[in-house]
């Protein structure tokens, strides 16, 4: 069947289509239907095309009639739509979760709007992922840009429009480096498309020594602002922590995630082993993974209010991945695409749980949540779940992903990475297990409180239930996916 | 404004500036311009027409909601007219376009005339809200 091979380009056109019927519609109930409806064809076509890809293995997939190095290319393979289906289910859920609170954030007469700019911004995502052309990708994460920026500014709030602007500064400072980097291997070889560019490249890389590193480093700096490696994450813990609530999980579990897939694919499918591995690329990315481990934990103990700490953890977890792609390993990048699958859907349940206890009680500092377990047992119950995952551990994937990485650290003869390895996880618990501890176990405070008083209702909690059992399956079934990541290498 | 040249001057003078701007469009696949330049002509126009008019006499002449809709169908059309083409290209199913026409003349060049339409219409719609959002601050 060759429309199926289509069905990746159908997925993101439909995205970008429905977005733009949303501001005809008056009724917001119609909207959030057609937001569902969208996500959740699109889920069908990319497990669709996961499954033909994993018969058929990969390809590449024209747009036009022009063929690769004149037209624009797609390519597709496992890892590309395992991300893809990983993406339109996360977004399917956070819709879904966001449509029964997105009046508490957002202005009645907005939400169209906001809901257009989820749609373009996913669409934008999966654009990123499938392309494989650098011009292409280009576009796609300026469109992500402005999306992502939208969701953030989209509450009106004095500090939401601070953070917005600061984090569409650092944002286009990150885009113009990746454009810089994409004008160099431009001017080196001639060519867009990535697999033309390292045909070009492998031959002539000894001519450009210089500028080969100088690439490198504008797109590990670019994307490094763009998905909050550890010193440029300044931007990170405003506007994920202002931003609205299912706004700040789709930023933190799916925008941060699909720059982290473009540098890889610049390191791996552009650049290559070869290349690679005669630049201090690899030992940089490791340094600065290490150190967002451990400082993005340190600097999320200190926080006082709820949303921070969780944003403050995300910059500890992408120093996890950074790690992993660190390491240069093959099972080193397994694992980082592995942490991204695990930490995408942790991490959106711990933001729409954080979202609802705030949502409910109306208080945002931890030192006043003590005995909310009482008050809101099941949400607790599932914050308590996610938050023991990232801690690590076991059967949960942030345990899956801390012991692969500990293994491969004695494969690669750095017994020190896994003291890093072990302070992180502890550090990760001081800051994540009193929030439960205390909500759940402190007398004074839950004596005065009712039990179950503001709880929510079931068809509210379900969408979180469900990222929970679906991160309890990745935990439980790590072997198959690690072996289905595998698969890319043979 | 109740100024008498500049309402003579204005009358007269749009209708040509967008005929002129409706000329770039429908001439973009045979010449040098297009959906983009026309479409600033055109939107230029409606600027033109406001900053002369006043703002409440326009606004019920122009109104946002009515080009909401005007950019929000003309970008789904784009949309799905592109959709298609890629499409079929991609898979190599030759799904049928329009007629290619004889080279020169207006009607000719398959999808080209009614995407620089589309394109027209939604870059003239976003310049005119470009300046009611920095005259309104908010549309």
């Amino acid at each position: 069947m060759t429309i199926i091979k289509s069905f990746p380009l159908i997925g993101v056109l439909i995205l970008f289509l429905i977005a733009f019927i949303m501001p005809l519609i008056k009724k917001n109930s119609v909207v959030k239907f057609l937001s569902i409806a969208s996500f959740s064809t699109c889920l069908v076509l990319f497990v669709v095309s996961l499954n033909y890809v994993i018969h058929n293995g990969s390809y590449f997939y024209k747009i036009g009639h022009f063929v690769a190095p004149y037209g624009i290319e797609f390519s597709i393979g496992i890892i590309e739509c395992i991300m893809a289906v990983l993406f339109a289910f996360i977004s399917l859920i956070i819709s879904w979760y966001s449509c029964y609170s997105i009046e508490h954030d957002v202005n009645e007469s907005k939400v169209p709007l906001y809901y257009l700019l989820i749609n373009i911004l996913v669409g934008s995502l999966l654009g990123i992922i499938f392309s494989n052309d650098m011009f292409n990708v280009y576009v796609f994460i300026e469109i992500s840009n402005l999306a992502s920026c939208g969701i953030v500014v989209v509450k009106d709030k004095k500090e939401n429009i601070r953070a917005g602007i600061k984090y569409l500064i650092l944002s286009c400072l990150g885009s113009g480096l990746v454009l810089m980097g994409i004008a160099f291997l431009y001017s080196m070889t001639g060519h867009l498309n990535m697999t033309f560019i390292h045909e070009n490249l492998i031959n002539s890389y000894m001519n450009y020594p210089q500028a080969i590193i100088i690439t490198l480093g504008l797109f590990t700096v670019g994307i490094g602002v763009k998905s909050a490696l550890f010193p440029l994450h300044t931007w990170l813990p405003d506007a994920h922590s202002n931003a609205p609530t299912s706004s700040s999980a789709m930023l933190s579990s799916l925008v941060l995630k699909a720059y982290i897939i473009f540098l890889i694919k610049v390191l791996y499918r552009v650049m290559g082993n070869e290349i690679i591995s005669e630049t201090p690329i690899l030992f940089v990315l490791l340094a600065l993974g290490s150190l967002g481990m451990i400082m993005g934990s340190v600097l999320a103990i200190f926080q006082k209010n709820l949303k921070r700490i969780i944003a403050y953890s995300s910059v500890a977890q992408i120093g996890y991945i950074y790690f992993a792609i660190g390491l240069g390993t093959e099972l080193g990048f397994v694992i980082a695409i592995y942490h991204i699958i695990g930490h995408a859907i942790t991490k959106s349940a711990l933001f729409l749980c954080s979202g609802s206890i705030i949502e409910k009680t109306g208080i945002k500092e931890i030192a006043n949540l003590k005995g909310v377990g009482k008050e809101m047992p099941y949400t607790l119950s599932l914050f308590l779940i996610s938050s023991l995952s990232l801690v690590g551990i076991p059967l949960l994937p942030g345990f899956v992903s801390k012991w692969y990485l500990a293994i491969e650290s004695i494969g690669v003869n750095k017994l020190y990475l896994i003291v890093i390895i072990l302070v992180s996880s502890l550090l990760n618990a001081v800051y994540y297990l009193p929030i439960s501890i205390h909500g759940f176990f402190n007398e004074e405070q839950s004596s005065s409180k009712l039990y179950k008083s503001k709880e929510k209702s079931v068809k509210e909690l379900m969408p979180i239930t469900i990222l929970v059992i679906a991160m309890l399956y990745v935990g439980v079934n790590s072997e198959g996916i690690i072996n289905l990541i595998k698969t890319t290498f043979v | 404004m109740k100024d008498k040249i500049l309402n003579t001057v204005g009358k007269n003078l749009i209708p040509f500036i967008q005929i002129f701007g409706l000329y770039v469009i429908f001439h973009g696949h045979l010449s040098p311009g297009g959906g983009f330049a026309g479409g600033t002509i055109i939107g230029v126009s409606f600027i033109l027409y406001r900053i002369i008019f006043g703002k409440e006499f326009v606004q019920n002449k122009l109104r946002f909601s009515l080009l909401i809709r005007f950019l929000t169908i003309g970008v789904f059309i784009y949309g799905v007219m592109k959709g298609y083409i890629f499409i079929s290209g991609g898979s190599d199913l030759h799904w049928a376009t329009p007629p290619l026409g004889i080279p020169g003349s207006i009607i000719s060049g398959g999808f080209l005339l009614p995407l620089n339409i589309i394109v027209g219409t939604v870059v003239s719609v976003t310049m005119y809200f470009f300046y009611c959002l920095f005259e309104e601050g908010e549309i």
